[in-house]
């Protein structure tokens, strides 16, 4: 197959038209230039429009792929737990994924990971922004990526939302050289961010009235200027009251006994279930974090604990947006930096391990209850094609409507593929 | 001038007091800009006139996050600022679409910020240079051909590697090379970047814009003003103050943000309607702490360190409003969090409560509707109102006669989180 070296400048010059096109569909920046437009504006516009959405679960540390999608057991490296049957015929994965294991006919799994970094850092890097070539620029995490794609959804709500244990905030570091307006917004620990609650000095009445005279005198002041101001600023303006309008995102009051007891009132819990609320209330990407899976000692102990408290509330969001039919629009994802070695380390541990790792998908574009690839018998290495995280994300952007092919950022005129050019979509997931 | 310069020169990247008294000293005594420049490029923390001078290498020499030491950042950052060229796409390739970003300019100042290095822990920043003893070995990832270079100004000539002075001492610095070479009235390039960079400052869109893409396919949009400028300022020995008095002098500078759009309004590289500038973060402090009349309550003296409720207003303004770190602030950056902050910050909304003194108690002790507009359109906006505008304020309080207090503070808010107000027009 034909790969090109990088896009042809031809290829990108801006028309004028495309340019407007491109300003018409994100009212934040005042001149182009500062935009970052796509170099395909009408097609962002028709992708906004179907509403796709997508929640990416990430494991801080790694998950192990060997205590949860690709059990061995009976091999020398298996470990002590066993693997069970699921509600898709054929597959099996580990026990301690006993809730998950009932929604295995929603999920896809990619058993054929092979990746570049051992080290945390390197990693949770190169994995986050899908491992592009080195342009000498940094790349944008999954979330801000999205966010810059498809932009907010109809419900005027931010594009990407983070919800993570500690500290929230606007973190811009997601979004590279998106700049800091496709960064997260953060919950943290799934509280709104700061200001986001109506101050309780003003009343709804008041703050209805000082809006209302904002308004006012900026319709005045931009009645005889240049619009792009006053466009900004109210854009902005309006995101953040839509926000505030929806404070019930917010209340645990709103939450029902039952969704309690089905996500547990864990953290990850906790969090996985904030995640649905934002996503039934339109925002376009949701990440949730989860620490501490980095299991050099007690692997097992750790395992027993921690992947069951990811269980649960999996299960229970598969089994939610299934049930509400947002499985056809909703892109789930379960993410680490890197899977856990097959060896089992002197501290009763798993290092880390790129080599041959697992990652579970589900929701829109995406088959049913199939698991694509394999490992070999003793889990040690790949068994066929490898797969990096480049492949994956040209098969999430296409997932999500986006064809990876055709799309490139324009970073002050650099244009930048959204997706590793040296890989394609793993076909077999694709619906 | 020293903030505006702290911003301009560092990009958010973090604060440092002897950085801090270096450019209050050099602004005090109008230092003039190839002086600053030569300074920057070549600091010396022992040199009284240099010690602090060294911030702009040292804190780029940082590692953040989980990013390795940027030397090609501050080789980008030093063609930016000094040289108006953003060399970063040439750093691996001959640019793709600009024909005069080689790749050879970018490795030629590359080869000598290569052998740079910040000394740690120090009260006055300080580098340490490596002697550069060869040339430095280069390829395109495009083609693998090797190439080399010595150090060398962007679209100047190779200069030698610098020898030692007499033998068994070190050879000579190589960042002297590039302070000597660089800020220089022969290199057009140094003056029209400033030029440009103060024509931007002032009116509010670069001659060359965007500000850091001079080339050859980027023509500015008034050829021969920028000439101008530039040639004038170098004849003026690049002396800061004389240059900015002389654009607020121009007609340009005075024009109106207003005009009838007909049938569109006329774009910015027209000049022919003013531009709507940004205020900084700083700015938007300062003027809301004057209207509200807590200015000179809060504000510390020159020199004395940022504390109390100035500090704590400070640091929510500027984390609403400033630019991420490493982001130029050019133009007006809306974003949700600085909306938000305008909505709901509490320490904001005290500003608008009475207090001996301020703007509420003065208007709280007016009677007439119209004395109160006058008062608020005033000391906000700095002008008089409309009579329409008057009426607005009078509909206000004889819908609600019985809330009048509350009905001062919303039409302060609601003034001052205006764009009128936010905006510098």
């Amino acid at each position: 197959m034909h790969q090109p070296q990088l896009c042809q400048p031809w290829e990108h010059r801006l028309s004028r038209r495309r340019l407007l096109g491109t300003l018409a569909g994100g009212a934040l920046a005042t001149q182009g230039e500062a935009l970052g437009p796509l170099f395909a504006p009408a097609m962002a516009e028709e992708l906004r429009a179907e509403e796709k959405q997508a929640i990416l679960i990430w494991l801080d540390g790694g998950l192990s792929q060997l205590e949860s999608w690709d059990p061995k057991p009976k091999s020398p490296f298996g470990g002590p737990f066993r693997s069970i049957a699921t509600s898709a015929p054929g597959i099996e994965v580990c026990e301690l994924l006993s809730q998950t294991a009932k929604q295995m006919h929603h999920l896809a799994l990619l058993r054929s990971v092979c990746t570049q970094d051992n080290s945390h850092s390197a990693g949770v890097a190169r994995i986050n922004r899908g491992d592009p070539k080195d342009r000498g620029v940094v790349y944008p995490f999954l979330g801000s990526a999205v966010a810059k794609l498809l932009g907010p959804t109809s419900s005027g709500l931010p594009p990407y939302i983070w919800i993570k244990p500690q500290s929230g905030g606007f973190k811009a570091a997601d979004a590279g050289f998106l700049g800091a307006r496709y960064g997260a917004l953060a919950l943290g620990d799934g509280k709104p961010p700061e200001n986001l609650l109506l101050n309780p000095q003003i009343t709804p009445e008041e703050n209805e009235l000082r809006n209302e005279l904002r308004q006012r005198f900026n319709t005045r002041y931009a009645a005889r200027r240049r619009r792009e101001i006053a466009d900004a600023n109210s854009y902005v303006f309006d995101l953040a009251q839509t926000l505030m309008r929806r404070e019930d995102l917010f209340d645990e009051s709103k939450i029902t006994d039952r969704d309690r007891e089905r996500y547990g009132t864990h953290e990850l819990g906790r969090h996985i279930l904030q995640g649905r609320r934002m996503l039934e209330a339109g925002v376009r990407f949701v990440k949730v974090n989860s620490y501490h899976w980095d299991s050099h000692g007690d692997n097992f102990n750790a395992c027993d604990s921690l992947v069951r408290q990811f269980d649960q509330p999996f299960a229970a969001l598969i089994e939610d947006l299934a049930d509400r039919g947002m499985l056809d629009n909703v892109l789930v994802i379960v993410l680490s930096e890197f899977g856990r070695t097959p060896k089992i380390n002197s501290h009763v541990g798993r290092d880390h391990w790129p080599e041959a790792w697992s990652v579970a998908m589900a929701g829109t574009g995406l088959k049913r209850g199939v698991a694509v690839g394999k490992t070999n018998a003793d889990g040690t290495f790949v068994d066929g094609p490898p797969h990096d995280i480049g492949h994956l994300f040209h098969t999430w952007l296409r997932a999500l409507g986006v064809p990876p092919e055709n799309m490139s950022y324009d970073n002050h005129g650099q244009p930048l593929p959204v997706a590793n050019e040296a890989c394609s979509a793993v076909g077999e997931l694709l619906a | 001038m020293r903030e505006l310069f702290h911003v301009l020169l560092m990009e958010r990247r973090g604060d440092n007091t002897a950085w801090d008294n270096y450019l209050q000293a050099a602004f005090e005594a109008n230092k003039t800009w190839d002086q600053l420049v030569r300074e920057i490029l070549f600091p010396d923390e022992k040199d009284p006139q240099r010690a602090g001078a060294g911030f702009f290498y040292t804190k780029r020499l940082e590692a953040y996050g989980q990013n390795p030491i940027d030397h090609p950042g501050l080789t980008r950052d030093v063609g930016r600022l000094f040289l108006g060229i953003d060399l970063q796409c040439a750093q691996c390739h001959d640019h793709l679409f600009i024909g005069d970003y080689k790749q050879r300019e970018f490795q030629g100042l590359y080869s000598v910020y290569l052998n740079v290095t910040a000394k740690g822990d120090q009260p006055v920043p300080a580098v340490i240079e490596k002697p550069l003893i060869k040339k430095h070995e280069f390829v395109s990832v495009f083609d693998s051909t090797k190439q080399e270079t010595g150090p060398r100004i962007p679209f100047g000539v190779e200069l030698p590697i610098p020898e030692a002075p007499a033998a068994g001492t070190p050879p000579a610095s190589a960042l002297a090379l590039i302070a000597r070479d660089l800020p220089r009235v022969d290199n057009d390039r140094f003056s029209r970047n400033i030029a440009n960079r103060l024509w931007f400052l002032m009116i509010g869109r670069g001659l060359v814009h965007p500000l850091d893409l001079h080339h050859s396919d980027n023509p500015p949009s008034h050829p021969e003003l920028l000439d101008l400028l530039a040639r004038e300022f170098a004849t003026h020995q690049f002396d800061i103050r004389w240059m900015l008095r002389e654009l607020a002098l121009s007609q340009t500078y005075q024009r109106s943000s207003q005009g009838d759009a007909i049938p569109e309004p006329p774009p910015p590289e027209s000049y022919l309607w003013g531009i709507e500038k940004r205020l900084s973060a700083e700015q938007l402090l300062r003027s809301t702490l004057r209207a509200t009349g807590d200015l000179e309550r809060l504000e510390p003296p020159p020199g004395t360190a940022a504390a109390g409720e100035w500090k704590e207003l400070r640091t929510r303004f500027l984390t609403a409003y400033a630019n991420e770190p490493r982001e130029p602030e050019g133009e007006y950056l809306a974003t949700v969090k600085g909306a938000l902050f305008a909505l709901n910050d509490g320490k904001l909304l005290d500003l608008m409560k009475r207090r001996p003194g301020n703007l509420l108690d003065r208007v709280a002790t007016l009677t007439a509707p119209t004395e109160i507009a006058d008062e608020f359109y005033l000391t906000i906006f700095t002008r008089f109102p409309t009579d329409e505008e008057r009426g607005e304020v009078q509909a206000i309080f004889e819908k609600d006669p019985a809330r009048r207090e509350q009905s001062l503070a919303t039409l302060a808010w609601a003034m001052l989180a205006s764009i009128e107000f936010g905006i510098n027009h």
